[in-house]
């Protein structure tokens, strides 16, 4: 596994995030600095498994490592928190995709490094509408 | 066999959660005969698929999400994945689950015994438990079942999870295991060689000499040593490779079909291996009532069952309540697809 991913596997997997333990402000991906309050006083937290879509776009030919998953829909998504995350989404008929629909945080397969290298696992969100 | 001392089960170490996890994609066995069999008559069952970016470790982590809600547990002491289909041949599944779970004090192992590693999971966990060693562990039964192509196993190898939580018992528990016992054999029904990715099977040793050998003689052992008769219980729970071999079992042992019905998966999910029995365990908690008894008997390949008789316990409605984790609810939630759309899921098509 890549070191950097390594580094943040509870990111991926758990959707950690952090929250301002002065103002309360939560950030995905964690913030170093409050950008609310300026406060470096920051705790982990997990961020809301539940949200919307406030958009999304549909990848028709995707980058290397992903083949075999096209169309890939990839959506930004706002938490219950408010927190704004990109991340895809999957199990869902394009045709019900809708700017609204209710999402849930569901736990994924990001990418093979073919069937000799190392899985990627990471959060991804499905639809409810 | 039934002069063997009956298996002790600790009585302070109770099922504090469950849950399951069935993928969204239904595999109707008609497809399967209008490609391999020139579309000639097929068993009524709808298979459960993984999609593309599933496999056990992702079904096992939102399976133990949803047990660990339930049950209400923070720390977990130990991790067990039973399966026979995990996605590294070295290197845990177990560990995956555990840190996706923020678990990490924890003794962690995958195990493997075909179609019974999910039982086998739980009876370790209830023992580390009633050792004291541990307050509470975490029991996975999980499979992304692979069938041959044009095989009778295509039919019906399915996906999903099944995780169960045990505690030490206290007044919101769900259930006990009263009584347990394990029968064993070499006997070479359904095989896969390493390296393989589909298993192989002896056709006529599948049923008597392996499934119904097996599971007979650990249910008559149980009732030997405990003094059960098949009328003390409020369900029975059989392994289920095929809709036509729990119900001949039950029959065959002295259930009757009402027993056997609320845990009869097979139709709508198909055999999802280590997960199928506590799949169908979960169904039965999912509707029993404090103070029902349930059997639960599972079977690996090569081969053996352990039958457990479970006894429902008064957190069972409290902590139902609370979940959003049915099983009829996930049936319910099913998506039909076609041939060549499980083969690409399955990656037995490659973009």
């Amino acid at each position: 596994m890549a070191i950097s991913y390594w580094r943040r596997r509870d990111r991926y997997y758990r959707l950690l995030g952090n929250r301002c333990t002065q103002c309360n402000s939560e950030y995905y991906p964690p913030a170093y600095l409050c950008r609310r309050c300026g406060s470096e006083s920051l705790v982990d937290v997990e961020m809301p498994t539940t949200g919307q879509i406030l958009t999304y776009t549909i990848l028709r030919e995707v980058m290397s490592g992903f083949e075999g998953q096209q169309p890939i829909v990839i959506g930004i998504v706002q938490l219950d928190n408010g927190v704004k995350v990109l991340g895809q989404i999957v199990d869902t008929p394009l045709d019900a995709l809708k700017i609204g629909c209710r999402v849930r945080l569901v736990f994924r397969k990001i990418r093979d490094e073919s069937n000799v290298g190392q899985i990627y696992y990471g959060y991804k969100f499905t639809a409810l509408c | 066999m039934g002069s063997n001392p009956a298996m002790k089960t600790p009585k302070d170490a109770a099922i504090a959660g469950y849950g399951v996890y069935i993928p969204r994609y239904r595999l109707p066995s008609e497809e399967v005969a209008r490609i391999w069999r020139g579309g000639e008559e097929a068993p009524l069952i709808k298979k459960a698929v993984a999609a593309l970016d599933e496999d056990i470790t992702t079904m096992a982590v939102e399976a133990a999400r949803r047990a660990l809600k339930m049950a209400e547990v923070k720390e977990l002491g130990a991790i067990f994945v039973g399966t026979e289909t995990k996605p590294y041949a070295v290197k845990p599944t177990s560990t995956i689950v555990a840190q996706a779970l923020a678990q990490h004090k924890v003794l962690a192992s995958d195990l493997e015994f075909a179609c019974k590693a999910g039982t086998e999971a739980l009876q370790l966990i209830l023992a580390l438990i009633g050792s004291g060693m541990i307050e509470s562990g975490l029991a996975i039964g999980v499979d992304t079942a692979q069938g041959r192509p044009g095989d009778d196993l295509e039919f019906t190898a399915a996906s999903a999870a099944a995780a169960y939580i045990l505690s030490k018992r206290d007044g919101d528990s769900i259930a006990v295991v009263e009584g347990a016992s394990s029968y064993v054999s070499d006997t070479t029904d359904f095989w896969r060689r390493a390296g393989q990715p589909y298993p192989r099977h002896l056709s006529r040793f599948t049923g008597e000499p392996a499934y119904f050998h097996h599971i007979q003689s650990a249910v008559k052992n149980l009732f030997a040593e405990f003094g059960y008769k098949p009328s003390d219980f409020k369900y029975a729970v059989f392994h289920q490779p095929n809709p036509r071999f729990p119900v001949e079992v039950a029959l065959r042992l002295g259930f009757n079909l009402e027993q056997i019905k609320p845990g009869l998966l097979n139709p709508y999910v198909g055999n999802p291996y280590a997960a199928n029995s506590l799949l169908g365990l979960a169904a039965v908690l999912d509707e029993a009532h404090v103070n029902d008894l349930i059997l639960l008997c599972s079977f690996g390949s090569g081969a053996g069952s352990d039958a457990l008789s479970i006894r429902v316990l008064d957190g069972v409605e409290v902590k139902r309540r609370k979940a959003q984790n049915k099983v009829m609810d996930m049936l319910k939630a099913a998506v039909d697809i076609d041939y060549a759309t499980y083969a690409k899921l399955r990656g037995k098509i490659v973009g």
